[in-house]
């Protein structure tokens, strides 16, 4: 009786798997086989579909606009990332030591990332103008030049960088606060007794400690930057000329606005790879420096 | 006997009641699909906006339901594109740009073929009366010899233009468009423009098309050559978009490469814009402005001094039916009711332009003109495009929208300084002829 238990218990336990099974395969393996199967085909609107094999790719090499994207995307990814770690970090030590109103200042500065990008996109719109915007107007009281913002093909991806530093770098904050608060007193009790302060104490200590927070953080805002999306294409949908055009821009363009299914998936699976790249390395990363 | 005549009055019966049901078939009834539901997908429009509105009232009439989606003209595509790739039952109607998609949507096979449906009396109301519409209407919506949609409007661009500042700063209405850089040079020079910018007009790669054509062809330019192929380089279109881009980096808003015409016309409506080249669509939306009925005039972009020519952008939007659709017959109902002329009659106080004659030239739409001298400037544009104008703003290929993208790229390139007009407009000839 006993030695059927253990049989029992591993059929039950397929049969417990198999719906997360079957929703991993239907939701994301077959839309990804999908997605491969159609980047391997001349496919676009109105004309009959063509096996290419690897032809999606190598046009996709030979493609300006591919490069552009591509170059554009680890701007944008490496600037924003950098930032929203380096301030995170600070925002999240300075949100760590406050004492007063500590629930209504931590609530007022996690409320950006809690706002719709489409909100975010409309705001900075507004705000960016170069005509009617509020920042130009500070910028001219303070006896600054104004700025075209999101209409200068040289400053847009900056400063699509800096709304996006805005937004997010709230929620770094928050993991890195989260991270600071599980940090084991008894270390800093020992650094305390050895003369270690100031400075010293947050490299030497706090920061290695805080090492794979950072890197979670790192992780998730990865993700999100390098599929990163909604506020270009509301502020600028990929301009001015194709100063915005980061690879998912163009990669939508090409699928929805002139039906290239074949070029646009093989656009998104490249992406994917580099998002996936990203995320394993990160990971690994974070393997190493677990304490 | 008594048998055999049974048998003779049911065959006569039975006869006269196939008559009658024969004849009964034939006769329309606006409830005869009565408790069905449709989906329409529209793109952001007066027209769309009246529907909403309005659409009670075809519930009222057909007791069909109307189900309406409407969302700006970028986020319609890509939903319009998804839904129809994926074969969706969802939609019923959609609103189309024949002129920009018709030949490729129609290969898709994503339009319903309405020719059947019009032809059969029991289909299409007795006072429906297709002929009203002009024919240069009718055959935009006639694809591959099918009728896959009816038209709901007539637009192009105008040329709009603040009188009150002309006068003020002595400068003479434009006649002619070599007029328009020397206007926009007294204009800029003149203290009694305030804070309004002298020229806007759209900047936005994916709009410059629509907006610069008028000054190609006013050039003397083509977007082809004699031989049917690609003609961006040709010197007159080079002139025409040279203009244009110049007026833009000259005389232009800050910003203008992120513009299209709903900055152009919240600029121009808030009094803060001497002159554009805008839809004739937008006219109800600046005559919400309060003052600018009075301080605006509105023209058809002033022929080329040199050239001699005036060749506007004219088109309609249409509505059409989805080949997925189930529910054809009820949304065929939609489509003559919504361009019906009654329902147009009335579409004209919110600013769209009737594609039926009957109503174009009929009493209330003579007398809602007559009203204000605007009103009545924009009706006679409106005639002049469409027996002068064109569609045709691209050069020849099936691949309009990507053809249009270039084209606007080029033009953003010769207004942000990135390059010269000509160089960005030759640069780009080889890259169309790979479309056609």
């Amino acid at each position: 009786m006993n030695s059927g238990a253990p049989a029992q218990s591993a059929v039950s336990l397929k049969w417990m798997i198999l719906p997360a099974l079957l929703f991993v395969a239907v939701m994301i393996l077959y839309p990804f086989a999908y997605a491969l199967w159609l980047s391997m085909l001349d496919y676009r609107l109105g004309q009959p579909e063509r096996f290419v094999g690897a032809g999606n790719y190598v046009a996709l090499a030979r493609d300006p606009q591919f490069w552009n994207g591509l170059r554009l995307t680890l701007v944008l990814y490496l600037s924003a990332l950098v930032l929203q770690l380096i301030l995170g970090v600070a925002l999240g030590l300075l949100l760590h030591r406050i004492e007063v109103l500590k629930g209504l200042i931590r609530t007022v500065m996690v409320s950006p990332f809690m706002l719709p990008p489409v909100v975010v996109g409309m705001m900075a719109i507004v705000v960016l103008d170069p005509s009617m915007g509020a920042a130009n107007y500070l910028l001219k009281s303070v006896g600054l030049p104004s700025s075209l913002f999101l209409a200068s093909t040289d400053w847009v991806i900056l400063t699509i960088v800096l709304i996006d530093t805005w937004q997010w770098t709230p929620f770094v904050a928050l993991i890195v606060l989260g991270g600071l608060q599980s940090l084991p007193i008894r270390v800093y009790e020992a650094a305390e007794i050895d003369g270690a302060r100031g400075w010293r104490r947050f490299v030497y200590i706090t920061l290695p400690l805080l090492g794979p927070t950072i890197l979670t953080a790192a992780i998730l805002r990865s993700v999100d930057l390098l599929r990163f999306f909604d506020i270009i294409y509301i502020t600028t949908a990929g301009g001015p000329g194709y100063a915005s055009s980061t690879l998912n821009v163009y990669a939508y363009r090409k699928g929805f606005e002139f039906s290239e299914f074949g070029y646009a998936s093989a656009l998104m699976l490249t992406l994917s790879t580099i998002v996936f790249g990203a995320v394993l390395v990160f990971a690994q990363l974070r393997r190493r420096l677990a304490w | 006997m008594r048998k055999l005549f049974a048998g003779v009055t049911t065959a006569i019966a039975l006869s006269l009641s196939i008559a009658a049901g024969g004849a009964l078939a034939q006769t329309f009834d606006w409830k005869r699909y009565d408790g069905q539901s449709i989906n329409l997908l529209l793109n952001n429009h007066p027209w769309s906006e009246a529907m909403r509105a309005m659409s009670a009232e075809f519930t009222a009439k057909t007791g069909i339901k109307v189900r309406m989606e409407v969302f700006n003209e970028e986020q319609f595509r890509a939903r319009l594109t998804t839904m129809l790739q994926a074969k969706s039952t969802d939609i019923d109607v959609f609103m189309s740009l024949k002129f920009r998609e018709g030949a490729t949507y129609d290969k898709a096979g994503w339009y319903a073929n309405l020719s059947p449906l019009l032809a059969n009396p029991a289909m299409t109301s007795p006072e429906f009366n297709f002929n009203d519409f002009g024919e240069g209407l009718r055959n935009a919506e006639t694809v591959s010899g099918k009728l896959v949609g009816l038209p709901i409007n007539l637009e192009g661009p105008l040329f709009y233009w603040r009188k009150d500042l002309f006068q003020k700063c002595a400068v003479a209405e434009p006649m002619f468009l070599e007029d328009l850089p020397e206007a926009a040079a007294k204009l800029k020079a003149c203290s009694g423009l305030g804070d309004a910018t002298v020229w806007a007009a759209r900047g936005i790669r994916g709009a410059i098309a629509y907006a610069v054509s008028g000054f190609i062809y006013n050039s003397g330019g083509d977007f082809k050559t004699a031989d049917g192929k690609p003609g961006m380089c040709q010197a007159n279109t080079v002139k025409g978009i040279e203009m244009y881009s110049d007026l833009l980096k000259n005389y232009g808003p800050p910003g203008a490469a992120n513009h299209t015409f709903t900055q152009v016309i919240e600029m121009l409506g808030q009094g803060r814009l001497a002159m554009t080249h805008e839809s004739s669509n937008e006219f109800a939306n600046i005559m919400k402005f309060p003052g600018r009925d009075k301080d605006i005039g509105v023209k058809v972009l002033p022929k080329g001094k040199a050239s001699g020519i005036s060749k506007p952008i004219v088109f309609g939007w249409g509505v059409s039916v989805s080949n997925f659709s189930t529910k054809k017959e009820a949304a065929w109902y939609f489509l003559q009711w919504a361009t019906s002329a009654e329902v147009e009659t009335r579409l004209v106080k919110s600013g769209v332009a009737p594609p039926r004659a009957s109503v174009f030239n009929g009493g209330e739409f003579k007398a809602w003109t007559a009203e204000l001298p605007i009103r009545q400037s924009w009706a006679n544009s409106l005639i002049e495009i469409s027996k002068t104008g064109t569609a045709v703003s691209y050069p020849p290929t099936e691949r309009v929208i990507e053809a249009r993208e270039m084209i606007g790229a080029a033009v953003q390139k010769a207004f942000l300084g990135q390059a010269s007009a000509k160089d960005a407009l030759c640069a780009i000839d080889p890259e169309l002829m790979k479309l056609q």
